[in-house]
């Protein structure tokens, strides 16, 4: 091989050598990057009206009068909305207006029963009664323009009968004219379509049984049972997807033969071209805003709140007491047998076989699965000790936490024997001259300078049992359920919650910024846990050398 | 700079002294004293720095540290080989010798510090006020409280000045405050540092500069109260100012401690010290008067390492 | 002036009132809590032995009424993993083939880059570009796997989907490629340790007769760190193997081997992600039921990482006199 063939292959090995740390670089922002800016959402976004009155019904907060007025101003500009679908619905909803007729009818009779009228008058006027609702059934029915014309014109002819005026019989006569007025608008022949894209327009904006719309119910209406469908769109961002299938109709259809499904959009109003309705497009673009008043909003208290509806609104707040509750209370366990034999594996050395069997079974349990220890707390911990105890053998927060125990006692004799170990020697000789015995020497001086490193280990095992899922799945940890009371409870956590979210929960999958809110948490809370202890490990570092 | 200036307490060229010093009698003796000799004619002889005759005492009685046929192994390694010295009390004894020649091993071993180290053993007899100090009834944390030592680097604690310097006397079970203060206010003129830290006992010990956390750690020994002193080449990290205090303070020191000290600058053996032992892989070559071993060693290997000529 | 300070400390007692020799008797209290203290720290320095017998005892305990009542070659050998059948059948095959084939395909990522990331930072920039890498590392190591997993199924399965017209986006590929991510911090770290470990005087040497870096790692360095590197990769292949939550997550859970074999773009299940799937849904019963079987799958799953576990160890100790020998 030449020298020019060697210089190249060892450039391109440089330049390969590079590119790998490079690939690491991209891989943990291609990792971090969309799951943080998605998750971020979950605290910073626009919020609208809605999540304002959500925040003060479901969470008591921030309820005052610029808020109810906030709300009325939104009332005011949705109005029209409401108005203008009504109208609509008139034109087109047979059924309705059918029922509306023949209620009249019964209605009417009722009253002239009631006022007492005779017998012969009675029964002419429930005669008349009973033809006017035909013929207005019959036009209602029919798709023909001029024969619903000479329907409702004969019976309008009544309205001026002085034998009417005054009772319930007028609704005929506005059922007769909206009718009117709505069907010289539309085609006639349209009515089913009419009425199944008005039934899909009223889901977009009011909601329907399984989502939330843009608006939220309307004013006055049955409540649904689900307090998720009790607000409309309480984020901007999720107004505007909403105001984009609003705007446009979506369906799938066959490009070609045998290819897989193709989306296509077309523009809603195009269905309701010539009607009543076709304004409704054009206020809601352009009032949007108005009627949603949305808001930078910076939802720190994601970080507090219970979530209502399976993480469909609210926080994290439990799952991150839980997670803490269940590490902290591990560490209470592992740190002190930790230290303890970190100080006898460095303080008492002795190259014997009970120190080979001892460093052999560190190495071995730092090497044990994370599912491994589940099984084993679910055997030991919950079903064998537990009930041996006077507990009672369902998985816990205590179960959980000494499974992570176990789990993190090799990082923790590391981390802490590394502590120690880097106590210099003239420090332990510096006291041992002085008389101190072994003990009082760890005690008074090797065991305070090691301190600050052998937090360092605790807080990176903290952070590390912080993430475990798979240990907790059998023995504390749950996705769903209460706040515990005690100990002896499971509880949720975000680890368990991260699962969760992204595999079981069906409602959480309409709110992304949800889904990734509780794994960004969870990262954000293990990278800050780490910040620090690499902030602390400088310092020990600078500190032990600086003398 | 500093090295240029003459440190206020350099004694006068090593040369000049050894000449006005009065020939020594003894000459071509036997050198190593063996347990049951006479050490009297060792002992009377006449020591440049010693300001009265030492009294003539019987060797075996007097001995405050007695090695007989003492080795040290670390495992198979043999750390100090065969040694039997004695060293008298109130006097400084320097140990010197090339590294690595065992010096620092037998130092400590006086009180035991090398079984911080694995796999160590101990033969023959190394006592002190005749108690043997490898014996398993040796109570180690009085031995170390009789038999203090200042390492090569100073080696202060990552506390106050005066948590140092208390450290001893708090293991000792003083606790009264007023107590504590008198200890380590004596200990710190002791010292000689004093003057330098009175009005800052709570600063860190780490702050200070390296002679002062030298003549600190000699403090936090003295405060202990100890009988013995070991100097493991105490001023082989520090500049020749520091090095003249700390040489200094051992001749005050002298009247009231035994003091045994490693070094491996031999002008600093011949300034400080009245008896002087060589040692050379592992093994004692000679041992005698400071004056006779600089100037009319017994051992071709001390005349070499003495006059330079070694390795 | 020092000469001027007197010495003002009492000279020390002649006669120590502490005498050096004391018997067992004499200073009893001292004795014994010097043997009882150390005999207390031992035991608590052994809770770690303790937690690996108990490890074993009750992870084999809770499967031997499976182990004793199932014909142990249909387990080890039949595909056909079907627990919650009316006539059940406990064939693990599928699973222990899927964990292995899954963290064989993450090392096949991992190891290249690993290995070069390796050598990058010990051998070719300065201490200051590895500290800022190194950090990089770090949080990859830090992320938790239920992290990882989120990311797999949300959103690389979808974009694996979208791109590659893959009919499942949760599918061995997407696994390996997740395993491979986590396995590299391990992998660079142990190896970049044991390049490091290495005396310089062996490079210098390379370096010397006129050899190219790339001549120095590949003929000097790599041989000479090659039992550090080896234990690099068995450890890697350890977290693979023992990773649940990102296998449950992302490699679709179909019992199944792939076949063709080299086709990743099918979905596999791992022993982990069937503990961790279906012990939820096991009741706790006696004899051979679904969930002695799952005790009896992680009492494989505990062999191969004990086994594993030597084999680092072996190298690593390996790697720890060679590097004493340069």
């Amino acid at each position: 091989m030449n020298l020019r063939t060697r210089g190249a292959l060892d450039r391109v090995f440089t330049v390969l050598a590079g590119l790998s740390v490079v690939l690491l670089t991209l891989v943990l922002i291609g990792v971090l990057g969309p799951m943080v800016y998605r998750g971020s959402g979950a605290v910073l976004f626009g919020g609208t009206v809605e999540f304002r009155k959500m925040q003060r019904d479901l969470f008591k907060r921030g309820g005052s009068e610029a808020l109810d007025a906030e709300i009325a101003q939104t009332e005011e500009a949705r109005r029209e909305v409401y108005s203008l679908i009504d109208t609509f619905r008139k034109g087109i909803d047979i059924e309705a207006i059918s029922d509306a007729a023949r209620r009249i009818n019964r209605d009417f009779g009722e009253e002239l029963r009631f006022k007492g009228v005779a017998t012969e008058r009675y029964t002419e006027l429930r005669q008349r009664s009973r033809d006017i609702r035909d013929q207005l059934e019959a036009a209602f029915a029919s798709q023909d323009i001029n024969e619903i014309r000479t329907d409702l014109e004969s019976v309008l002819q009544s309205a001026d009968d002085p034998a009417f005026k005054g009772t319930g019989a007028e609704g005929y006569f506005k059922l007769a004219k909206d009718f009117l007025n709505a069907a010289e608008q539309v085609d006639l022949s349209k009515h089913h379509e009419y009425k199944a894209s008005l039934q899909e327009v009223e889901g977009i904006l009011f909601g329907s049984t399984e989502r939330p719309g843009l608006l939220g119910p309307r004013p006055g209406g049955p409540l649904p049972p689900l307090a998720m469908l009790h607000y409309g769109a309480t984020r901007w961002d999720q107004a505007r997807q909403l105001l984009h299938q609003f705007k446009y109709r979506q369906f799938w259809v066959e490009a070609e033969p045998n290819a897989p499904l193709v989306r296509r959009e077309e523009p809603r109003a195009a269905l309701f071209a010539g009607t009543s309705l076709e304004p409704l497009f054009g206020y809601i673009q352009a009032n949007a805003e108005k009627m949603l008043h949305p808001r930078f909003t910076v939802y720190w208290q994601y970080f507090l709140d219970d979530n209502v509806d399976s993480h469909y609104f609210g926080g994290v707040g439990p799952e991150i007491i839980g997670t803490l509750l269940i590490t902290v209370l591990g560490m209470a366990f592992v740190v002190p047998l930790g230290v303890i034999a970190a100080a006898y594996l460095v303080e008492c050395t002795a190259d014997n076989w009970v120190m080979r069997i001892i460093r052999m079974s560190i190495n071995t349990l730092a090497g044990v699965p994370s599912i491994v220890f589940g099984l084993f707390g679910l055997a030991f911990f919950i079903l064998f000790l537990f009930p041996r105890l006077g507990f009672e053998p369902k998985p816990c927060i205590l179960g959980a936490s000494m499974t992570l125990a176990v789990l993190t006692l090799p990082v923790m004799i590391r981390a802490s024997e590394e502590a120690i170990r880097m106590v210099p020697q003239s420090f332990k000789e510096g006291s041992l001259a002085l008389g101190a015995s072994k003990f009082r020497t760890f005690v008074t001086v090797t065991f305070p300078a090691a301190l600050p490193g052998i937090l360092t280990g605790m807080i990176l095992s903290l952070s590390r049992i912080a993430g475990e899922t798979a240990p907790i799945l059998f023995t504390g940890a749950v996705w769903i359920g209460p706040m515990a009371k005690s100990v002896f409870e499971p509880t949720r956590t975000l680890s368990r919650g991260s699962y969760g979210i992204a595999v079981e929960d069906r409602l959480a999958m309409m709110v992304p910024h949800n889904q990734y809110g509780m794994v960004v948490t969870l990262i954000l809370l293990i990278l800050v846990l780490n910040a620090m202890a690499i902030v602390l490990r400088s310092r020990v570092f600078k500190k032990l050398k600086g003398q | 700079m500093s090295s240029l200036m003459t440190p206020p307490s350099d004694p006068p060229p090593v040369e000049t002294q050894y000449l006005a010093s009065p020939p020594t009698e003894d000459r071509g003796k036997a050198t190593v004293p063996r347990p049951g000799s006479k050490m009297d004619i060792m002992a009377t002889a006449q020591n440049r720095k010693a300001t009265k005759p030492l009294e003539t005492v019987p060797a075996g009685e007097q001995a405050i540290i007695r090695s007989e046929r003492f080795s040290l192994y670390y495992g198979a390694k043999a750390g100090v080989k065969n040694i039997t010295m004695d060293i008298l009390p109130h006097m400084v004894t320097a140990i010197i010798g090339p590294s690595g020649c065992g010096k620092s091993t037998f130092l400590r071993s006086i009180n035991r510090m090398n079984d911080l180290i694995p796999h160590v053993r101990a033969e023959g007899r190394l006592a002190v006020d005749g108690q043997d100090v490898y014996d398993k009834r040796t109570n180690l944390v009085n031995l170390r409280q009789q038999v203090g030592m200042v390492f090569q680097k100073p080696n202060p604690f990552p506390k106050s000045i005066f948590d140092n310097i208390a450290y001893g006397p708090r293991l000792q079970g003083v606790r009264n405050k007023g107590q504590l203060q008198h200890v380590v206010e004596q200990s710190l003129k002791a010292a000689a540092i004093w003057d330098e830290v009175k009005d800052d006992l709570k600063k860190s010990a780490l702050a200070l500069s390296g002679g002062q956390q030298q003549r600190l750690c000699i403090a936090r020994a003295l405060a202990t109260r100890p009988r013995v002193l070991l100097m493991d080449e105490p001023c082989s990290a520090l500049d020749p100012i520091a090095t003249g205090r700390i040489e200094d303070l051992m001749e005050q020191l002298k009247t009231t401690y035994t003091i045994v000290i490693v070094t491996h600058n031999m002008q600093q053996a011949a300034r400080v010290s009245e008896r002087t032992a060589f040692f050379y892989m592992g093994e004692l070559i000679e041992y005698d008067r400071t004056a006779k071993i600089f100037r009319n060693p017994g051992k071709k290997e001390t005349e070499d390492y003495v006059t330079g000529r070694f390795g | 002036m020092d000469r001027d300070v007197t010495v003002a400390l009492e000279p020390a007692a002649e006669a120590s009132p502490r005498p050096l020799a004391l018997t067992p008797g004499e200073d009893l209290l001292g004795f014994v809590g010097a043997y009882l203290g150390r005999a207390l720290l031992l035991v608590v320095t052994c809770t770690s032995v303790l937690v690996v017998f108990l490890i074993l005892v009750f992870v084999v305990l809770r499967s031997v009424p499976f182990l004793g009542g199932y014909d142990l070659t249909k387990f080890l050998a039949s595909q056909d993993w079907r627990p919650t059948a009316d006539d059940p059948s406990f064939g693990a095959l599928t699973l222990i083939v899927g964990s292995i084939y899954v963290s064989v395909a993450a090392l096949v990522f991992a190891v290249p880059v690993g290995i070069l990331a390796a050598v990058f930072l010990s051998e070719i920039v300065s201490w200051k570009v590895r500290n800022v890498v190194k950090p990089v590392v770090e949080i990859l190591a830090a992320i938790p796997s239920v992290a990882y997993g989120f990311f797999a199924i949300l959103v690389l399965a979808p974009w694996l989907q979208e791109h590659f017209g893959f009919t499942t986006g949760t599918n061995a590929l997407n696994a390996a490629l997740i395993l491979a991510v986590m396995a590299l911090p391990t992998i660079i770290s142990v190896g970049e340790d044991s390049i490091s470990a290495l005396g310089r005087e062996l490079r210098e040497a390379s370096y010397s007769l006129g050899a190219t870096r790339l001549e120095t790692v590949v003929k000097v360095v790599i041989p000479a760190a090659h039992s550090g590197l080896i234990a690099a990769v068995v450890l890697g292949m350890m977290r693979a193997i023992g990773e649940t939550m990102v296998v449950w997550m992302a490699s679709g859970n179909a019992t199944q081997i792939p076949h063709p074999w080299w086709d990743l773009s099918q979905s596999i299940r791992t022993m982990t992600a069937t503990i961790a799937g279906e012990m939820g849904e096991a009741p706790d019963i006696g004899g051979v039921s679904h969930r002695s079987a799952l005790f009896a799958v992680g009492v494989i799953l505990l062999l191969m990482t004990v086994v594993l576990n030597v084999i680092s160890e072996y190298f690593l100790s390996r790697a720890k006199k060679a590097a004493g020998k340069t």
